[in-house]
């Protein structure tokens, strides 16, 4: 069985995210649901160190897709962001890449290309936390070393 | 020089008609001889003259008979009457039949020439006015298809988005079923086939649906593209406009010196995004108190829009690099290196072509030479959204 990955689903079709979320719960992975971004950044609150990716639709009512991009990369840098895309809104996937998206999918998506894709953003926010520690203790083991 | 049909000289005296014909020949008009207007009707309809020169008193069928029998079946035919000295009113009798003009006789050569070169004229400005009428409706039919079709593909865009929603939701709920059954090892090996059988056929269903709503996409992506009459003066000022900042930060200056009521067909979004490009790396190029001047003229049939700066120039290495993707000398974060292939793209498109001449330490000129009216592609309205009929399963 592959990693399991923590992934908050973000969409305003709840069906949608309920079944992607059975989907990925088969497979093993950690899934949360919202159903908009203000919900989003509301769950993220309480669960953003257990989460390594959001899935995020890109056309909601309220915040939309980007925003809601924008805002999570704000607090939360280190969290890895899929966009899910109709085809007419290409040119706010682009953006939403500009905006530090991971990557984003063309809805309706091929279930073992967001698998690959999510396990690739959970790669790289499990080795830019790695790089992260590294640095902190080698700043704490600097310190130290002044220190004696 | 242009080569031009030979003009039909119709004259009962063969003495007189060959000396003309030898001294219009002498200064490059080639002649074909008749002797009367019978004669000359059957020339005509072997080999048609855009120009006759017909004397009006001819035994068998006159002048003016024939005229009438040309005007009728040869409407763009020029024909200049010849008629003797006394006699203006068949002169004028024929220009109510539509003869071009008349010539007493004695023919003067150097006015008869003139007469010819005149009624060459008019036939070449005639055929100018006609492939330009005709040019224009083909282009108002074709915004008129371009204006269907832009509403249709906005509906066919709103319809493939509702059901891609759906879709997602449909093939999901699929997706997770099939994970289930396979998981379960206590179903009967009927009821599995029975599932596993539902299953693909709702793949296949909508993988259909996908296609359908992805053709609908497509279709509706696919009117951007519209050719209308241009007026480059205001285009070019939109432009200005646009970089107005970009070039007071940079203590440069941009204008436009294209004239106004100058017109060309072509499509105003790609032509703008074209000047826009090269206006802003011409802005790029130059120095604090630099120059980008936008100038336009018309050379034959094309219109040439040059785009000069006075700035750092292109070395010649660079020169032959300049248009491919990605290139540039930009410093990171200034230029994408998109901006002259993107340019390139849209000019071809547009049936034209782009032309560099640059210097370094002097500047360059960008010239992009378009047709004043570039090809008309043919309307596929028949075709329909699915594009043609290899889908029509």
């Amino acid at each position: 069985m592959s990693i399991s990955i923590g992934v908050l689903l973000v969409d305003d079709e709840r069906d949608f995210v309920e079944m992607l979320g059975l989907r990925l719960e088969e497979e093993g992975h950690r899934v949360a649901t919202a159903f908009s971004g203000e919900a989003a950044l509301g769950a993220l609150e309480e669960s953003h160190e257990i989460t390594d990716v959001v899935v995020l639709d890109l056309k909601m009512p309220g915040l939309d897709g980007v925003e809601t991009l924008k805002a999570i990369k704000e607090r939360w840098p280190l969290l890895e962001v899929i966009l899910l895309t109709g085809h007419g809104t290409i040119d706010s996937a682009v953006a939403g890449l500009k905006s530090g998206a991971f990557d984003y999918l063309l809805k309706p998506a091929d279930f073992g290309e967001l698998l690959e894709k999510l396990d690739q953003a959970r790669r790289l926010k499990w080795e830019q936390e790695e790089r992260m520690r590294l640095a902190e203790a080698k700043l704490m083991g600097r310190r130290s070393g002044g220190l004696l | 020089m242009e080569k031009h049909i030979p003009v039909l000289l119709v004259d009962d005296e063969t003495a007189f008609r060959d000396a003309l014909a030898r001294r219009l020949d002498k200064r490059g008009i080639e002649v074909r001889q008749a002797g009367d207007g019978e004669e000359a009707l059957e020339l005509m309809s072997q080999y048609p003259a855009e120009v006759v020169i017909m004397d009006v008193r001819m035994p068998g069928m006159d002048g003016l008979t024939a005229l009438k029998h040309i005007k009728a079946n040869y409407p763009s035919t020029e024909v200049i009457l010849l008629t003797g000295q006394a006699c203006t009113d068949d002169g004028v009798a024929g220009m109510k039949l539509g003869a071009f003009d008349y010539l007493g006789k004695p023919v003067e050569l150097e006015r008869l020439i003139a007469h010819i070169d005149l009624a060459r004229e008019r036939l070449t400005r005639r055929r100018e006015a006609e492939a330009e009428a005709e040019f224009r409706a083909q282009v108002s039919e074709r915004m008129a298809a371009a204006e269907r079709l832009a509403a249709l593909g906005t509906l066919a865009a709103g319809v493939a988005h509702e059901i891609n929603n759906p879709l997602a939701i449909i093939s999901e709920s699929r997706g997770w079923l099939e994970t289930r059954l396979a998981k379960d090892a206590g179903l009967s090996p009927e009821t599995r086939k029975a599932g596993e059988l539902a299953l693909s056929k709702i793949a296949a269903g909508v993988e259909r649906a996908k296609q359908i709503t992805h053709q609908l996409l497509g279709f509706a992506r696919r009117t951007d593209w519209e050719v209308r009459e241009v007026d480059l003066a205001g285009l070019a000022n939109e432009v200005v406009d646009l970089v107005k900042k970009t070039a007071e930060n940079s203590g440069a200056e941009l204008i436009s010196k294209v004239e106004p009521a100058t017109h060309l067909w072509s499509d105003p979004h790609g032509l703008r995004q074209v000047l826009l490009n090269l206006a802003t790396n011409g802005l790029q190029a130059v120095n604090s108190g630099g120059r980008v001047e936008i100038t336009a003229g018309q050379s034959g049939d094309r219109m040439v829009i040059a785009v000069r700066d006075n700035g750092v120039g292109i070395p010649k290495e660079n020169l032959k690099r300049i248009f491919e993707p990605f290139f540039t000398t930009k410093p990171p974060g200034q230029g994408t290196g998109l901006g002259l292939s993107v340019s390139q793209g849209i000019v071809d498109k547009l049936g034209g072509s782009i032309e560099v001449e640059s210097k370094v330490g002097a500047g360059s000129t960008f010239r992009v030479i378009l047709p004043k009216r570039p090809p008309v592609a043919p309307l596929s309205l028949e075709q329909g959204p699915w594009g043609g009929g290899e889908e029509a399963s």
